[in-house]
Order: C-alpha cells, then structure tokens, then sequence
C-alpha cells in the first residue's frame, strides 16, 4: 500500500495558480525529497499532505485513506501517524522547551522519555528557555525534538536542515536515518541543499511552474548524465531571472 | 489531556505581564481607588461597594475574556501556533474546552478577589444565596462574553489590528458600560451608545441580581432580549461555513 498517493493535484491563492499538477507516491520506509526554487509551492503541497491546506482538485491519499473523506475522529487519527516540521515554525512562545515536549508528549499520548529527547536533541543548555527567547536553529531543534517525540509512520519535514550548525545537521539526519531503517518510517522532505539529496534520499521529486517535473530515483537521475545532484538542479532548473513570466 | 492542557494554558496566561495587568490588576485597583473617592455617596439607595463591587467583578470577566480567551485566538492564529496544534492529534474539543475552563477559573478568582476585597474594605455584608445565584448568572454571562468573543475575534486575522480593536473595545466598553463613570451624566450620544453595548445590560442585569433587585420590568426585558440577540447571533457567525479555509 502506498503511504501517500497523489494525482494531479491543483491549488490556488486567490487567482494565484500555484500547484497546476502533482502527481506523486511514497512508498513505505522511503526518504524523498521535494525541490524547487524559492515560491515553486514546496510547502503548499507539504502542508496539503499534512492535511492542513484545502486543494482545488485532484486526489489525495494518505495511508489509503482519501483525505477529502476524513473528518472529525477519522482525521484526528490520520494526523496521530503523521509527525512534521513546519516552515517558519511556532509554538506558545511563553512555554519553556522541557513544557513544551511535555505538553506535546501528551497531546500524542507517547512514551518517550522526555530526558532522552533533551540528550538525543543536545538541549538540556535551554531546557527552561522560553521558546520565543531561542535563535532560530535552536527553534528549529525544539520543532525537531516534538517531531520525533511521538513514533510516526510519516515524518513530513519542511527544510528541517536551514538554520542548523554541521553537528546539528549531522544529528538530525543520523536521527532520520535511524528511524527509517529501525521503525521503517517514510520521510517526505524539502531542502535546497542538493548535497542531502544526494546523499540521504533515495528519491527525489522536481516542482516546476506547478508540476511534476521529475519524480525519480536520485541514482537514476545521476545515471542518466549528471556529475551530481547540483549540477542536475543547475541545468534543469531556470534561475529565477530567466524565467519571469 | 485535558489536565496538561489547561495546567500550560493557566501558566501561559499567568506568564504574560499585558493580560495580567489588564485584567487582574487594574480593574481590584480601580475598585479600590473608586471606592476611596466615593465610599460616602449613595446610588438610588445603593452604597458604593453595592453597585461597584457586581460592576467590577464583571469587568475582570470581559477583559479576561476578551484578552486572554478572545484576542489569545488571533495571536495563536497570526503566529502559526494554531496551525502547528491542529497538524498534532488533540482535538479542537479539547483545545476549546480548556480554554473556556481557563476563562472560567480566571474569572471566578477575580470574582472571589473582588468581594475578599469588597469584604476587608468596605464592609460588605455577604448573603450565601444571593451570593450562589449571582455567581450562577454570572457564570451565564460568561457564557454570553465567550461566545461573542469568538464570533467578534474570529474576523481577525491579524494580530496588530486585532490588538487595537481590542484597546478601543475596552475604551468604548469603560465608558459606556456605567462601570466607573455613571452613563446617565453623560451626552445623549453616549448614552445611546451603552443602549447597544452588551456590556451596558450585562452589568445593569447583574447588579440588580446580585443586590437581590431584580425587578421584570421593561428595562429588564431589554437586556434580557438584547443579550440573547447578541448570543445567538454570534453563534451564527460562528456556525458559518468556509471560514476556516486556507
Ligand atoms: N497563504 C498564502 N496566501 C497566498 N499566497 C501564498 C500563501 N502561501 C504561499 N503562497 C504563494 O504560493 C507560492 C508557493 O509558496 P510556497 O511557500 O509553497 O513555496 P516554497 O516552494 O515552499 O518556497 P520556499 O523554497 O521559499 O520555501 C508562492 O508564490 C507564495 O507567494
Ligand atoms: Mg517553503
């Protein structure tokens, strides 16, 4: 069964058309990434797979499950199997880190310890840091932690890696690795950073102007002519001055 | 879950200065500063601590639920809190729930301030019943507040915006409402203007009530009838279809 399935998915702002046709799948114990230039509707579509956006057409499945049919208790169960990084992310800005994975432990009735969160994650410095008063990659650690706190079968992550130093970069992606293999986890990701597509995803999906421009296996697209990842984005992608329309 | 919830919610409302200030402590200190000035002087046959004392207690109600229940909806909105909490699997239900207990825990300790102070002050002399059945109607109130609170805050979006209606609401509802300055000394204008506050009835009602008054009269009906107009219409913004799209 596939985790999520989507066809031709289509969603506007307004009059603003900004997916003009999707079409993807995720596979069980799959790490995909999802690039695109700047405003190209990555986290559009991350956020409708996460159930949070509407869409205008198309067919979304999660696990299944036709999302446009999940309502009510079927919804909120749903979401208990999907864990996500939003982008930019918040939470109550006068809760302190520790009350924070406490509050969130509770909300996915987990049994994670909350100390191993605070050792796995290096955040025993700011445990009792307001979470408006942390920078932005410490922010992004905070979301990361809530993240992994419950055992999701989907974990959606919106630039999980922008604004974290090489080490914490490094945490967290032995941390998506691990929980790929160990509980099979499926990772649907954003990132601009071509060098953890190459080396972390086993696919790879390419939105241009809406569409689905390329969805392939991040080998085969090296094979089929390209030194790296980057240099495949470089000549495939338009820059944004080329392509003002 | 509940418990946790509302255990953060008690302490995030108790974290920030603006919603404590505004709602905990200005409204005992104007009591207090009030009733210095006028502790004398008689209302149509009520003492100061008689007629301020149900006035005050209601206004902590309004600017907790107006702050921290209705105007907390569109922070947590603009700042994406509420969108990161719907993508976790807790229900609405449950979010709502606790922050109307919270509402209502908040209010009802401002209620108990208000007369412990009312008490030590100025000698008010307490009757249980009365006491019981004003606490009942004004917990009805709070039902009123809460529910026009969300229907009025729900047109928010924005955070700046909603901040300043929310200051010029507490203005208009100061001096209109007949909470420290007595309407019927004022312009016409005004007082055509506290006619179509809710908070001019709510406060009109519950003073009679908890002065064991309460007389059905026309005055009366007005106020129950205006405030059931402003309760049922809020539900019915509220019940709209196709607000929440995003
Ligand atoms: N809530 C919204 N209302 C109106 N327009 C929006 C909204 N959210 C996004 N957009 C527009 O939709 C387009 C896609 O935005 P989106 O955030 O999905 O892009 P992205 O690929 O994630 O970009 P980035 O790489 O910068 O994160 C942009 O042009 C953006 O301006
Ligand atoms: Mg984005």
């Amino acid at each position: 069964m596939n985790v999520v399935e989507v066809q031709n998915l289509h969603k506007s702002y307004g009059n603003r058309h900004v997916l003009k046709g999707i079409h993807f799948e995720a596979h069980a114990g799959e790490i995909i990434g999802v690039i695109g230039k700047n405003g190209a509707g990555k986290s559009t579509f991350l956020e409708i797979i996460m159930t949070l956006k509407s869409f205008d057409q198309g067919k979304v499945r999660l696990f299944g499950k036709n999302i446009e049919e999940a309502h009510g208790a079927a919804l909120d169960e749903l979401r208990r199997n999907i864990s996500a990084v939003l982008q930019p992310t918040q939470f109550y800005k006068s809760l302190k880190v520790e009350e924070l994975l406490r509050l969130f432990k509770a909300y996915y009735q987990s049994d994670v310890s909350i100390e191993q969160m605070i050792a796995d994650f290096s955040l025993a410095s700011h445990r009792k840091t307001y979470f408006e008063k942390l920078s932005g990659g410490w922010k992004q650690k905070v979301s990361l932690a809530i993240a992994f706190l419950s055992k999701p079968k989907l974990l959606i992550l919106d630039e999980p890696t922008t604004g974290l130093d090489p080490h914490m970069r490094q945490t967290l992606w032995a941390y998506i690795q691990h929980y790929n293999q160990k509980a099979g986890g499926t990772v649907i990701l954003t990132t601009h950073s071509m060098d953890e597509v190459e080396r972390f995803c086993d696919k790879v999906m390419l939105i241009e102007n809406g569409r689905t421009k390329q969805f392939d296996t991040v080998r085969r697209i090296i094979a089929s002519g390209y030194q790296s990842m980057n240099d495949y984005y470089l000549q495939n992608v338009p820059s944004s001055e080329e392509s003002v329309s | 879950m509940i418990a946790t919830q509302l255990k953060y919610d008690l302490l995030m409302f108790f974290r920030e200065i603006f919603y404590v200030v505004f709602s905990l402590l200005v409204p005992p200190a104007t009591y207090i500063f009030l009733g210095q000035l006028f502790k004398e002087s008689t209302y149509s046959g009520l003492s100061y601590a008689d007629m301020a004392t149900p006035s005050f207690v209601l206004l902590i109600a309004f600017t907790v639920i107006f702050f921290a229940f209705g105007f907390d909806q569109v922070a947590s909105r603009s700042e994406g809190v509420e969108k990161r909490i719907l993508l976790s699997p807790v229900s609405s239900k449950t979010l709502l729930i606790s922050s109307v207990l919270k509402s209502i825990i908040i209010t009802s300790f401002g209620f108990l301030f208000i007369h412990a102070i009312g008490f030590f002050l100025y000698d008010l002399s307490l009757k249980p019943v009365q006491l019981a059945v004003a606490y009942t109607l004004f917990l009805l109130l709070n039902a009123v507040m809460m529910t026009a609170a969300s229907a009025v805050y729900s047109f928010f979006k924005n955070m700046k915006s909603a901040l300043v209606f929310s200051i010029i609401c507490f203005q208009v509802v100061m001096i209109t409402g007949d909470f420290s300055f007595p309407v019927n000394m004022m312009p016409d204008f005004v007082q055509a203007a506290a006619r179509a506050n809710p908070m001019y009835h709510m406060n009109h009602l519950f003073i009679d009530v908890w002065n064991g008054q309460l007389a059905w009269n026309s005055s009366t009906w007005t106020a129950v009838s205006f405030l059931s107009f402003v309760f049922v219409g809020s539900c019915i913004i509220l019940s709209l279809p196709g607000r929440k799209k995003v």
